[in-house]
């Protein structure tokens, strides 16, 4: 990793602190002067500095997304997960938690797991062997000739761990924001009737982006850009995100269409009971989330050309494939489409300032058999196509940034959830500097 | 008489999730007297005798005729399939008659079973049935024949079953085998007929619609002029009528039976409100030549099937019912071989001959890996004690007391097994056992799932008898 920084990093202080004061200050005063309803200045996408205060500030301070219960269905199913300089292990405990624990050896620092997910008894180092229980005790390390060495002060470090309809999260902060649990009551009643538990993963992709992390968050949070998208295009009407009012004549159809599946599907939610309406909070709590019910074009089922269904097993008690998609986004790293058939998880793990992995996860029932009840090309093609646009939009943004003519352009009305997130992000680390 | 006429809320009751039918556990037990019970498993046709006991007029010109198997054994079936029934139409002397006729009772309810046969004037069979089969008439029978049944497990079982006339016998089979099982169903019957008087069963589905919060009826009269006071719906199948009845039809498995022309049009519209094809299942009533021959080959399969597992049962019972999933699987290629069975969480697997866990004796000898490999006899032997463990890779024997560490024995006689805690801890040690037990007492250093899969942790572990371990 790329450091500006000459100083050392003080593991327990903040790494605020430890830039040169200088420094500090220039830094504040960019978070201080951003302008609103503009993109960042070229430093947030460019800077290690700033980077380091983001994993601090907010990777280091909020619950973030880390995988679903179908990743570690089972007691000793793990996977590891790398925020920036942090590696995580989330590993499914005997009694159905979730144990969330620093992939740091207490020995000499080595990544204790090495693969992305897995199934282990206890946690055995690769290096000289220390082993570690589930919960993170070191209960064993060979030490000939040793008086003074107490295996109680070596215990992998711990974080916290949470799952919420089937989404894990965690927390590295000692004392994690507390009104997450108002933001899981929000979503949960979405979610439960998909029943995350009774799934499983039918594919999952991992992107290596040449792009901060905030420009992956800030592409997917506008459809201004669609047009790029045309197998997205298909099910999403091509009106989205816009309103009354703004419909230039040649969509006027397509918007009464939009209008009218929109009516039809609210009111199969409400036979079936199903939440839909839109709550969007993505600047107005430390936990931010928009979520909303909507419907797609064609017949309204999945992700496909003709909006038919892409598996053809409905998830968790759900009576009905035209669901459209229950579409969540939560800040910081993590959005989703929850569907009748099949639900999609977008995780994003910063790796410096210029990459970010995207991890991509399709679920389908855990009862569904590939090539009877789905054909996994046809599952993923649209989000497989879609995520490489993406990435090609992202990494544009991303050489931009770093071009000296590069400055601020403003957000668009239909861009107004990017000015919230920016928002958002602007405001948490301006309270983490404070 | 007071307390009868109170109106009492009673609570839904409380059920198990989805729907199961009971010989599923049957076909998963590796217990033996349950493992017997698979004899009586609905797996493949078979032919036999039966004698009439019971014959019950219905309504729209359909009789029903409950039948025993002379052998007494039960008839095992699924829902909505049927039985092929040879009829000495012509005497008892010359070449009977084969007709098929679904089954309309619920296989939850073997020991006897039921078809129901709508008189029609100008057929040559219906009307001879109705006249001559009697309690005490012995008829011969193939089956059960047909894949038209609901699922052995299904844990969603939202049906749409649609019926128009006589087509409603198997869905009456089905609709008494929902009622009959315990679990989480919902079910929308609509059925069609041509008159008021006509509908069989009605006052049954009445019944069944009255104490079975998961199941609706609902009463079409077709294109006939409607009497006074009808209270159903009137008119042939439309869209706008399966949107009344169902409006999520489109999630629901849809099982119909009726006439061609019926079933012609409910495939259109059941397409139209967006029901996948693979959802629908249909049964023709009558049919061009086309169904007909299509019957003609199923029963014909069905007969093939019948003899030759009688001819396997012939010749070794024992055998034939340890193998009898490949035995159902033939008859129906690929259906239920793993889809609903592994579906409803049963390990299916226990009964397949090459799975760890399944009884060894009906293994190859002492559980060897496949031809090959190479034979534990020529190895050497080395050390001293009880027992033999075979290391197959290292190619060595090597003798051992029940009381000594297997780690530790095998090391030392040179097999090459890494180890680190040497207290059951690390799992780095781990090995599969293909046979023979240990006794282990290991601290976490592996999972349940990986001793079920055979694997174990010789570090913590001692013999309890001969061991093949694949190291």
């Amino acid at each position: 990793m790329t450091a500006s920084v000459n100083v050392p990093l003080n593991s327990r202080g903040k790494i605020a602190a430890s830039l040169p004061a200088e420094q500090l200050a220039e830094i504040t005063a960019l978070f201080e002067f951003r302008r609103t309803g503009y993109s960042l200045d070229a430093p947030f996408y460019t800077d290690p500095s700033i980077f380091k205060i983001d994993m601090e500030a907010i990777f280091g301070q909020h619950w973030i997304f880390a995988a679903s219960t179908a990743e570690l269905p089972e007691p000793g199913d793990y996977v590891t997960v790398d925020y920036g300089p942090y590696s995580l292990i989330v590993l499914r405990n005997d009694d159905g938690g979730v144990n969330v624990l620093h992939n740091v050896c207490r020995h000499r620092g080595a990544r204790v797991l090495t693969e992305a997910a897995g199934s282990t008894g206890n946690l055995v180092c690769g290096y000289h062997s220390w082993t570690y229980s589930p919960e993170g005790n070191l209960i064993h390390a060979s030490a000939p000739g040793e008086t003074k060495f107490d295996k109680s002060c070596f215990g992998l470090k711990r974080a916290h761990g949470r799952e919420v309809a089937g989404l894990i999260f965690v927390c590295i902060a000692d004392e994690p924001p507390t009104d997450f649990d108002e933001t899981a009551k929000i979503f949960e009643p979405y979610l439960a009737p998909h029943d995350l538990s009774k799934t499983k993963i039918a594919y999952q992709q991992n992107i290596i982006e040449e792009g901060n992390w905030k420009l992956v968050m800030e592409n997917n949070r506008e459809c201004y850009h669609c047009d790029g998208h045309p197998e997205l295009a298909c099910s999403l009407f091509p009106t989205w995100g816009l309103t009354e009012g703004l419909i230039p004549p040649h969509l006027e159809e397509v918007w009464n269409r939009n209008k009218e599946a929109q009516s039809s599907l609210e009111e199969r939610c409400r036979r079936y009971g199903l939440p839909y309406e839109v709550v969007e909070q993505l600047d107005t709590r430390i936990a931010g989330i928009r979520i909303s019910r909507e419907s797609l074009d064609g017949d309204g089922e999945s992700f496909s050309a003709d909006g038919r269904r892409l598996s053809k097993k409905l998830l968790g008690d759900l009576r009905d494939f035209r669901l459209g998609r229950c579409s969540m986004h939560l800040q910081p790293n993590s959005w989703f489409h929850f569907l009748g058939d099949h639900v999609i998880t977008f995780g994003v793990f910063p790796i410096n300032e210029h990459q970010s992995l995207v991890r991509t996860t399709w679920l389908v029932a855990d009862d569904a058999v590939e090539g009877v009840d789905y054909d996994l090309e046809k599952l993923t093609y649209t989000w497989k196509q879609t995520n490489l646009q993406d990435k090609a939009f992202v990494e544009l943004c991303q050489q931009g940034a770093g071009s000296p003519a590069y400055e601020p352009g403003p957000y668009m009305k239909s861009e107004y959830q990017v000015e919230a997130f920016i928002n958002w992000y602007v405001q948490r680390v301006q309270e983490h500097l404070a | 008489m007071i307390e009868l006429l109170t109106e009492t809320a009673i609570q839904e009751p409380q059920r198990i999730r989805g729907l199961e039918m009971p010989w599923n556990r049957v076909m998963g037990s590796t217990e033996t007297p349950a493992r017997a019970a698979r004899a009586l498993g609905p797996w493949h046709p078979q032919e036999f005798m039966a004698e009439c006991v019971e014959t019950i007029p219905e309504a729209g010109a359909m009789m029903t005729f409950v039948f025993r198997r002379c052998d007494g054994a039960p008839l095992a079936f699924r829902a909505g399939q049927y039985v092929n029934v040879a009829f000495p139409v012509n005497g008892e002397d010359q070449e009977p008659v084969d007709r098929s006729y679904s089954l309309s009772s619920s296989p939850t309810e073997p020991w006897t079973f039921s078809i129901t046969v709508k008189c029609d004037s100008t057929g040559l069979v219906s009307p001879w049935v109705h006249e001559n089969i009697k309690p005490g008439t012995v008829l011969e029978m193939l089956g059960p024949v047909g894949a038209f049944h609901l699922p052995d497990a299904d844990r969603r079982a939202r049906y749409l079953l649609l019926a128009a006339g006589a087509g409603i016998t198997p869905i009456m089979s089905m609709m008494r085998t929902i009622h009959s099982l315990p679990g989480h169903a919902d079910v929308v019957v609509l059925y069609h007929g041509s008159d008021a008087g006509g509908f069989a069963f009605h006052r049954e589905l009445a019944y069944i619609a009255s104490v079975d919060s998961r199941i609706k009826v609902y009463y079409s009269l077709g294109d006939r002029s409607i009497p006074e006071g009808w209270e159903g719906l009137s008119g042939r199948l439309t869209a706008a009528m399966l949107e009344e009845v169902a409006p999520d039809a489109n999630g629901r498995q849809v099982y119909a039976c009726g006439p061609e022309g019926y079933l012609n049009t409910a495939t259109e519209l059941l397409k139209n409100v967006g029901v996948d094809d693979t959802s629908i299942y249909m049964e023709f009533f009558s049919g061009d030549r086309q169904t007909l021959l299509e019957y003609q080959a199923e029963v014909a399969l069905a007969a093939d099937v019948a003899e030759e597992i009688a001819e396997e049962i012939a010749e070794s019972a024992e055998d034939y019912f340890e193998g009898q999933p490949a035995a159902f699987g033939l008859y129906e290629p690929g259906y239920d071989a793993e889809g609903t069975l592994q579906a409803s969480g049963l390990p299916l697997e226990i009964v397949g001959p090459e799975t760890p866990g399944s009884d060894p004796s009906a293994d190859s000898p002492g559980g060897e890996p496949e031809a090959g490999s190479p034979d534990a006899s020529s190895f050497d032997t080395v050390g001293t004690g009880s027992f033999t463990m075979s290391f197959m890779r290292t190619g060595i024997n090597v003798r051992i007391d029940p009381a000594e560490r297997i780690l530790e024995v095998a090391q030392r006689a040179g097999v090459r097994i890494g180890a680190n805690c040497k207290e059951g801890m690390c799992g780095s040690c781990k090995v599969v056992k293909l046979s023979g037990e240990v006794e282990m007492n290991h601290q976490g250093g592996i999972r349940a799932r990986e001793i079920s899969a055979g694997k174990f942790l010789p570090c913590c572990s001692t013999a309890q008898t001969d061991l093949v371990i694949d190291a």
